[in-house]
């Protein structure tokens, strides 16, 4: 029960051949080895898998890769520009957001997805926004602090 | 007993209503339809259910809309909102006339799952699941929402009240999609809310959750109409006609609110289970109910 | 080590090593590998907790086309292994019976994922049901049944110990209260699922990459339990997402790849999804502690006596620390001058513990500094001055003999005191508000055996920069960039040419692992000492050229100089193109250190000082409850750490905040439940609830510079304190906002409302109760 479809990820046309029942997640990180999308719980409870399809944040475990043809995909992987880090990434970086990292691929693409929506946010938004994804490590203060930073860069005010 | 890779399924990609009722017809039984895809294909890893074709709702652009419907029209009189069955939470909640008009429906989308889970979550999707915490129940069944059913041959409009049988049951047949949810028009001197207790602050399912709709008189003092809704506390989310009537028709205050809650304290009839116990969740029933109806006089009288 | 001089890299909070691939995605975990040829493997689980293996059928799984190996327990050569040599009760996988739901009891290996699913259903296992040990009364029932094959009775390991004089104590004191106080189960929580590829290659060696929090423990357990010696195995650790002690040791997944791959020659990588975490692996230990407290009039204590008993499951794992420990620490924050202990670790057929964050102190400490709060209460005494009056001070000895060089306690409660303002909170306290504190010590690395050791190498490449291998792990704490920090300084080079080194086993050097705090201090002294041995290379090769002894030689600023005359000297870089291209000479520094003037932990008497570098930590928390749902809201935590020097400020406080924020959810809500069968009720994220961004307070933290005498640039351990000291904190925050005392964790909204009501019924209040105003909407 294969069929052909064309997946847009970060601007690139792919065009393959896979089984309906594969979800997004498993064909971006099986079929086309981006790794940087994480899985864990598969239940969209967890927001590793976390990816933007037409813009808005997807928990892509429960996308079935065949109802993501046509639409556009962004992965964590397709968020530099070749080595100049998405403002988004930068403050990550800069405020020690990550600690162990397999939260974070997850974590900047919701703020991502949020920022775009909300260019203003306060911290509680903040919060409210990356609810969706699990971190264990930091406590999330840091990873507030970034994304309060990245949208003052983003702004321009910073 | 663990979630699992999907299993194996024909996938069918309709573009009319027509045609995924045609569909789902020829696989009798053996197919389901999908939307957002949140509840179905979370029970397929689970096994819980295993259909052989999926009938997929996504290319049918009739069904994802919302639509503010206008005085006057013929059929619609009373004017209201129409919901397409596919229309996300997202969408929802970006909705500048779902805040305003009916707040009780966005407040219930604001605290429902995730971004990342109402970008794809249909408000359908919610409604026919029919888990007894559903969010999106308790505000329609309290703005008294209608839903339009269609099947091969015909459609038929119904309350929502009329819609749910029990746990995951509905009166809707393995053929019949569910097009679009029509919300009555609220004036100026009708409102509601929708508060929903979890055990974490956010992505959790309600233990408890209470919708209310009340209508007021000209003064803003005697309510005229109330409406009581209950999610999470009965095998379906449920209304409370017996609290209903400690409102309607009377001057409110403090008693009549208090004596309300506590009806439907007594109305509710949830189990023990390992979130919450019974006791636990009548007496929040109880506590909710009267924040409700504080909250609604609060928005009204604004 | 020595004298402060002034610090260039050290004590900044320079960019994480590991930023950059971690925020792009790049950075490779377990189940990013791939190999050619490799199949992919899954466990099939136990539904049962306790049941016989009368048989297990795997000819339909084999016959299964895509299917290239099925094994059992009984592929491996039944060789228990243990952390310690009297508590060796643990099988690769199960052979004769099931200890716990969701025990893996057969693996396969398959050409995809969805085969090999599809296989797991074509094993049949005959299963005769066992009855089951659930708690640690359970356990200890005199009929109980025996969990473990390999050991005689339910009970695993004891911890006994008396220290001054306990019976003078108490009777001394004016005041003595006692109470018992309970812990549930928790799992670990860390976000990515154990995950491993397993090779073999031609001449048998086999190839583990794995999530490991400490490579050497399991590298060791699974030589010994696959019966071969340490060189036929090599591991090396990818990027590890968390693992809060709860990736210790080797689990069937990593037996299982390693087997099914010396079965069918192939590669092989499972990765479990997430809800077989939290069904089957690593838990803390559920406790029920009974504390005994005396104390003076004036508030100091005089004695402590305490009993213990924690339920583990059903393998020792690292318990027998965990018992130890909860003793132990009773012995720190406070200045307690006798102290009695009795602990007991028993085995149940739950999901097997290892420990979490802040190891068993978490649950003494929560003991503790809840009975010292109520303690407090009743002499009159305000719940930071009862702390301030018996916190420890510098160069104090414990009675179990832990000798504390420098405490900054004193200062972390006051400075702490006044961020989060509990002065002014006094004056008008608002209905339903409160702040709760608490201390916390942790020690920098224990020396709890003959392994216990770090070491270091560092080499040194042609144009001058650096490439640190340390045995410590990096798993999220930081521990690569507080290396390439410590040689940075050291080397006096820039920290952008310290470059971090693969964690291999064939390259990477002996150490005892990744836990209790260890690393920055441990591998931190060996990285000073392996950047010193370089330099000690490097000087003797210049010194003649610059004129002068070898001991002259200084590097600082990318120079190398003769110290008392810093003109004659040259470019870094220039020094090591000499050594390298004059004489031929590649450079690798090394160095090794373990905290060896110290004691060995005496098993049997509890005493001795098993750690330098005690780090120390007061927190406060600031919360609001919903007098009506029970619902908590933690608003504010301020925590006041003493890391010594911090090596990396706002690295340090991404650790006290985390550690902080674990707690809460064990706190308040999380839990592994189980039926009376003991099969797992919530093993999946959608049940099993771990706070999100929006159930955790807004953090600060006040450093307390101090400078620890033996620890790498003065400092200290951290991360751990702040999960030690969380759980009294919101504890004693909810009694002081509403009055409500639980010593039954978690704190749930129900028991919260539960005790209101039996006060309002005792009360017996006209009004029918709801007091409305102020009180917080439910969301
Ligand atoms: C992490 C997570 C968090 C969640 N949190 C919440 C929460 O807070 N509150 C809550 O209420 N729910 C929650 N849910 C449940 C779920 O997201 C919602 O119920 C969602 O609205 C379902 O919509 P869907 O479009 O995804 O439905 P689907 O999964 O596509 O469909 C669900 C069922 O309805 C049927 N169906 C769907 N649309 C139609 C139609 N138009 N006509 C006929 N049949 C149809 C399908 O055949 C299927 O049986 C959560 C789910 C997840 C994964
Ligand atoms: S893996 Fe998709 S949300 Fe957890
Ligand atoms: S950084 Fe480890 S889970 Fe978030």
């Amino acid at each position: 029960m294969k069929r052909d479809i064309t997946l847009k990820v970060n601007g690139i046309k792919y065009n393959l051949n896979i089984e309906t029942h594969r979800t997004l997640v498993e064909v971006l990180r099986e079929t086309l080895g981006l790794t940087g999308t994480k899985k864990s719980c598969n239940e969209g409870e967890c927001g590793t898998c976390t990816v933007l399809i037409d813009n808005k944040p997807a928990a892509s475990c429960l996308v079935l890769a065949v109802e993501a043809q046509g639409r556009e995909i962004i992965t964590i992987e397709g968020l530099a520009e070749g080595t100049k880090l998405h403002p988004l990434q930068e403050a990550f970086v800069k405020h020690m957001a990550i600690q162990c990292g397999f939260c974070t691929p997850g974590m900047v693409m919701a703020a991502k997805a949020f920022l775009d929506e909300n260019p203003s946010p306060t911290a509680a938004e903040i919060r409210k926004a990356i609810s969706g994804n699990l971190c264990r490590c930091t406590g999330y203060q840091q990873i507030v602090d970034a994304v309060m930073a990245a949208s003052a860069a983003l702004r321009g005010e910073a | 007993m663990f979630i699992r890779r999907l299993p194996k399924f024909e996938y069918h990609t309709p573009s009319t209503v027509r045609e995924a009722i045609a569909i789902a017809g020829k696989h009798n039984g053996d197919a389901k339809f999908i939307a957002g895809g949140t509840d179905l294909l979370l029970a397929m890893k689970k096994r819980e259910i295993m259909p052989a074709h999926l009938v997929s709702l996504n290319g049918i652009g009739e069904l994802r809309y919302l639509t503010v419907l206008a005085n006057g029209k013929p059929s619609e009189e009373a004017g209201g909102l129409k919901i397409g069955a596919l229309t996300t939470l997202a969408q929802l909640l970006a909705s500048d006339a779902v805040k305003k008009d009916y707040a009780p429906l966005w407040d219930a989308v604001d605290v429902m799952a995730s971004a990342q889970i109402r970008s794809l979550a249909t408000i359908g999707g919610n409604l026919c699941s029919a888990v007894p915490s559903a969010d999106t129940a308790p505000p329609l069944l309290a703005m008294d929402a209608s839903i339009e059913i269609v099947n091969h041959s015909g459609k038929r409009t119904i309350p929502l009240n009329e819609f749910f049988n029990g746990p995951r049951q509905t009166t809707l047949g393995h053929k019949e999609i569910l097009t679009h949810i029509l919300i009555p028009k609220m004036d100026s001197s009708s409102g509601g809310c929708y508060l929903k207790l979890m055990r974490r602050n956010a992505m959790d399912l309600a233990l408890v959750a209470v919708a209310v709709c009340l209508k007021l008189d000209e003064t803003k003092k005697v309510c005229k109409e109330a409406r009581i809704a209950l999610g999470a506390v009965a095998p379906t989310p449920i209304r409370v006609p017996e609290a209903e009537a400690m409102l309607a028709g009377k001057k409110i205050d403090e008693m009549q609110i208090t004596e309300a809650a506590k009806i439907a304290g007594m109305q509710c009839h949830p189990i023990s289970d390992i979130r919450a116990t019974l006791e636990y969740r009548c007496s929040m029933v109880e506590v909710l109910t009267k924040r409700a109806i504080e909250r609604t006089l609060q928005r009204i009288q604004a | 080590m020595s004298m402060k001089k002034e610090l260039k890299v050290v004590g900044k909070s320079v960019e994480r090593t590991d930023a950059r691939p971690k925020v792009t995605g790049k950075a490779r975990y377990a189940a990013d590998l791939v190999a050619p040829g490799m199949l992919y493997g899954k466990l099939l689980r136990s539904p049962f907790a306790h049941a016989k293996i009368v048989s297990i059928d795997t000819s339909k799984a084999k016959a299964l086309p895509g299917v290239l190996g099925v094994i059992t327990g009984r592929d491996f050569p039944g060789v228990p292994f243990g952390t310690r040599p009297d508590t060796r009760d643990t099988l690769p996988m199960p052979i004769t019976k099931v200890h716990h739901f969701g025990e893996g009891v057969a693996a396969v290996a398959a050409v995809d994922e969805d085969t090999a699913e599809e296989a797991l259903d074509l094993i049949k296992v005959e299963y005769e049901e066992l009855p089951v040990v659930l708690t640690a009364e359970d356990a200890l029932k005199p009929d109980a049944p025996l969990v473990n094959e390999f050991m005689k009775s339910n009970i695993c390991y004891t911890s006994d110990f008396l220290f001054g004089d306990v019976e003078k104590g108490f009777k001394e004191a004016d005041y003595v209260r006692e109470e018992t106080f309970s812990s549930q189960r928790v799992t670990v929580g860390f976000v990515e699922p154990h995950a491993c590829l397993a090779e073999v290659d031609n001449s048998g060696r086999i190839l583990l990459q794995g999530s490991k929090q400490s490579p050497y423990i399991t590298w060791r357990h699974m030589c010994r339990a696959l019966d071969i010696p340490l060189s036929d195995m090599r591991i090396v650790n990818p990027f590890v997402g968390g693992a809060f002690s709860g990736k210790h040791d080797p689990m069937d997944v990593d037996f299982a790849a390693v087997k099914l791959a010396q079965v069918t020659g192939r590669p092989v990588k499972i990765v479990l999804n997430y809800d077989e975490v939290l069904a089957a692996y690593r838990q803390r230990n559920a406790m029920n502690a009974t504390i005994r407290l005396g104390l003076k009039k004036d508030g100091r204590i005089s004695a402590l006596y305490a009993e213990n008993i924690l339920e583990g499951g059903p393998i020792s794992g690292i318990g027998p620390f965990n018992i130890y420990y909860f003793g132990a620490f009773l012995n720190i924050p406070y200045k307690i001058p006798a102290i009695e202990y009795h602990g007991k670790l028993v085995y149940g057929n739950r999901a097997p513990c290892g420990t979490v964050r802040g190891q068993e102190i978490v649950l003494a400490q929560f003991c503790l500094d809840s009975i010292l709060h109520m303690a407090g209460e009743d002499l009159g005494i305000d719940p930071v001055d009862i702390r301030r009056i018996n916190a420890v001070t510098d160069n104090w000895t414990c009675a179990n003999g832990i000798k504390c060089d420098v405490s900054g306690l004193p200062e972390c409660i006051d400075k702490m005191a006044a961020k989060i303002g509990w002065k002014e909170s006094r004056v008008n306290k608002s209905v339903g508000r409160g702040i709760g504190f608490s201390c916390a010590s942790h020690p920098s690395g224990p020396r709890l055996g003959g392994h216990f050791g770090s070491a270091v190498v560092i080499k040194l490449m042609e144009e001058g920069k650096v490439i640190v291998t340390h045995g410590g792990t990096e798993i999220g704490q930081g521990a690569n960039t507080v290396f390439c920090q410590m040689a940075a300084e050291e080397l006096g080079i820039p920290y952008e040419d310290v470059m971090q080194g693969a964690s291999d086993s064939d390259t990477t050097i002996f150490d005892s692992g990744m836990f209790g705090d260890r690393c920055t201090y441990w591998d931190g002294n060996a990285t000073i000492a392996a950047a010193r041995d370089l330099k000690k290379q490097l000087a003797e090769i210049i010194a003649p050229e610059l004129k002068a002894m070898p001991e002259e030689i200084e590097f600082a600023d990318y120079r190398v100089f003769v110290r008392d005359n810093p003109e004659r000297g040259m470019d870094f870089q220039r020094a090591v193109r000499r050594a390298y291209y004059e004489k031929g000479a590649p450079l690798y520094g090394r160095g090794y250190w373990a905290a060896t003037d110290i004691d060995l932990v005496d098993w049997k008497t509890g005493k001795g000082n098993l750690a330098h570098g005690l780090d120390f930590i007061a927190t406060g928390i600031e919360l609001e409850v919903d007098r009506q749902t029970g619902k908590v809201s933690l608003l504010r935590c301020v925590h006041g750490d003493d890391a010594g020097q911090p090596i990396n400020p706002a690295m340090l406080e991404g650790q006290v905040n985390g550690g902080s924020a674990h707690m809460t959810g064990h706190c308040l809500w999380e839990e592994s439940l189980y039926d009376e069968k003991g099969r797992a009720l919530n093993y999946t994220w959608r049940d099993y609830k771990q706070p999100t961004a929006v159930d955790v307070p807004e953090y600060f933290v006040e450093h307390v510079h101090t400078y620890d005498p033996y620890g790498p640039f003065g400092a200290k351990g951290a991360g751990e304190a702040s999960s030690c000291s969380t759980l009294a904190a919101i504890a004693n925050g909810i009694y002081d906002a509403v009055g409500v005392r639980i010593k039954d964790l978690p704190i749930t909204p129900e028991k919260i409302l539960a005790t209101l009501n039996e006060r309002k019924r005792d009360e017996q209040g006209g009004s029918t109760g709801f007091a409305s105003g102020g009180a917080d909407e439910a969301q």
